[in-house]
């Protein structure tokens, strides 16, 4: 795989073309989407009554286990698979009577299909013919996803980050306002993933643009996104900021010397838990003032007090658990 | 639409298939034409003497390819490639978001008539050009009333009376990889359609011998009998009679024939668009 470094970076500063017409109306709006596959009786529910909605210029994330339906509710949205019930709005328009919006839409889906027999440029070639722009893009694309020197080479002989790679320039290649990456890092090594990592969020402060990611990869989504939806089981089960899902209100981590006397003060006040060297206290951050005092007057000294702070995979975890145990 | 044909084109041009089952009739019939020049200037092959109406069928031969099983089922192989190749190589998901699904198949329908039509066009050039090539280093004469006129009037004729095939075979199996969504699948459905409709064409009368309530009808449904009358009627002027048992003669009108292959041509391709036009692609 092309490693070379900072080549997904973005090269571009904002767009003069950046088209400001829904900068107050959502980008993209789920309403009651749907898909079942099958007869209705004994058909599979893949998607079950999605509603959420993007605004123009955020990195919005779609969090899911594999076979969540992350990658359907994504094919409905970019017209490969038809609703059974629900509505998909790009850009103010419903996706099935104006399906010309989705030429303000680039994607990546599934890793980059494509013709295993032509070289990466000449894929790029047939999509930009396909979507009517996008040629003179091509050059600028390929070294900017670190593809120009393997641009010739047929993409049989590419590896899966090479592949991931080109799939990102395709999705770029229209100079869309609304770009859909589905596990856009799956396949990258560690320099890869920095390097899209700075892409995407350029993508959005740079240049404007919207982006909904979806990834089971769940730092990814933590380091880029604005908003996240977690899917479990075809529905979304949280939707909300970053900030607010990793925000726990019911816990302080602290460090005080020693140790099982601060454990002692705090113990008849609230659940205490010990973590190595560090207390987990079962208080809210308004209770933090209550703890100081306590500490200090059972003579012990603090050295740190924080709200302590889950990953997303924690609250990840509990919430598709959750589900799991109610299903 | 232009857009689309246009990267069709793009794509399909150096693939394998391309080469194989479009570039394969004139590379194949200038190597017959060649080791039958080189027989015949080495003194292998005997003087030849063909009069005009002669020597022109031996050039206007390619346009007798969509007329038999062999060269149907070849023009079935590349519609199968075409057709289903997207699906195998997941590319749908490339294109489909890009363009109307309608303009998408369009293309393809586009570019493989229109290959075909250069593919032949080509052979039968080359072909013209050859016996001419072969009547000067063999010392044979070129018939007399040969001219530009005559060519025209046979290759047009011949041509006109290979469409209906062409037509008939590129919508068996467009629809069949559309709905199997594999190469193979479409391939096999083809053939056994094409085979099936050749097999009542040429033991019709036969068959009807044993199964007369199923033959007879079949006979007239199918397109087999009308591409044959519409051709006999493009070169001879006339109708194909076919005698059945107990006095019966099929014996249509160039209308008729028309009208059914007309209507077996738009039923399988309004049937591909159609289909296309609400699958999921996943």
């Amino acid at each position: 795989m092309n490693t070379a470094a900072g080549n997904l970076a973005p090269t571009a500063s904002m767009d003069p073309g950046l088209r400001r017409d829904d900068a107050n109306s959502p980008v993209l709006e789920l309403v009651g989407l749907s898909k079942t596959y099958g007869r209705r009786g004994g058909g599979v529910r893949a998607v079950r009554d999605v509603s959420l909605s993007v605004g123009a210029g955020e990195v919005y994330g779609f969090l899911g286990p594999n076979g969540a339906g992350k990658s359907t509710t994504i094919r409905m949205l970019i017209g490969l698979i038809a609703p059974t019930a629900g509505e998909a709005r790009l850009f103010g328009e419903d996706l099935r009577r104006h399906p010309a919006v989705l030429r303000r839409v680039g994607s990546l889906v599934d890793g980059g299909n494509f013709y295993p027999f032509l070289s990466g440029r000449r894929n790029l070639e047939v999509l930009a013919r396909t979507q009517g722009n996008g040629a003179e893009r091509i050059d600028g694309l390929l070294d900017q996803v670190g593809l120009a020197k393997d641009g010739r080479r047929k993409v049989k002989g590419y590896s899966t980050g090479m592949r991931q790679r080109l799939g990102v320039a395709a999705a770029l290649l229209g100079d869309p306002d609304l770009v859909i990456l589905d596990e856009p890092v799956n396949g990258l090594d560690a320099a890869g993933i920095q390097e899209m990592r700075a892409l995407i969020r350029s993508l959005a402060v740079d240049r404007g643009k919207t982006v909904f990611l979806s990834s089971h990869l769940l730092h990814e989504v933590q380091q880029v996104c604005d908003r996240v939806a977690i899917i479990s089981k075809g529905e979304i089960v949280r939707e909300s900021t970053i900030a607010d899902l990793l925000r726990q209100d019911d816990g302080l981590r602290l460090e005080a010397v020693p140790v099982e006397t601060a454990a002692a003060a705090l113990e008849s006040r609230w659940a205490v838990e010990r973590d190595g060297d560090s207390l987990i206290v079962r208080a809210t951050r308004a209770e933090a003032p209550e703890v100081v005092r306590r500490l200090v007057g059972a003579g012990a000294d603090l050295f740190r007090l924080a709200p302590e702070q889950r990953n997303l995979e924690e609250v990840f975890l509990s919430i598709t658990q959750a589900e799991s145990d109610d299903a | 639409m232009l857009e689309a044909l246009s990267a069709e084109a793009l794509k399909m041009r150096t693939h394998k298939a391309t080469w194989f089952l479009v570039w394969l009739f004139p590379i194949a019939f200038t190597i017959i034409m060649l080791l039958i020049i080189g027989a015949g200037v080495m003194g292998f092959e005997a003087p030849d003497r063909p009069n005009a109406a002669d020597w022109i069928e031996n050039t206007t031969l390619i346009w007798f390819v969509p007329n038999n099983a062999i060269g149907r089922y070849l023009i079935c192989a590349f519609v199968a490639v075409l057709f289903a190749g997207e699906y195998g190589w997941n590319t749908w998901k490339l294109v489909v978001p890009h363009r109307r699904r309608a303009s998408l198949i369009a293309a393809k329908y586009a570019l493989t008539i229109l290959l075909l039509a250069i593919s032949f066009t080509l052979t039968a050039l080359l072909l013209t050009g050859l016996n001419l090539a072969d009547d000067a280093l063999t010392g044979d004469a070129v018939p007399a009333g040969l001219g530009a006129a005559l060519l025209w009037d046979s290759h047009s004729k011949a041509a006109l009376a290979a469409l209906a095939p062409v037509l008939i075979s590129i919508a068996y199996a467009s629809l069949a990889a559309v709905l199997t969504r594999s190469t193979i699948a479409a391939l096999v459905i083809a053939i056994v359609a094409t085979t099936i409709e050749q097999v009542i064409l040429g033991f019709g009368p036969m068959l009807y011998a044993k199964f007369p309530s199923i033959v007879w009808p079949l006979y007239h449904a199918l397109p087999g009998h009308h591409i044959s009358n519409l051709a006999e009627f493009i070169r001879e002027g006339s109708a194909l009679k076919r005698e059945f048992p107990g006095g019966l003669v099929v014996d249509l009108g160039w209308p008729t024939s028309l009208a059914i292959l007309a209507a077996w041509i738009a039923a399988l391709w309004g049937a591909t668009f159609a289909v296309f036009n609400r699958q999921d692609i996943n």
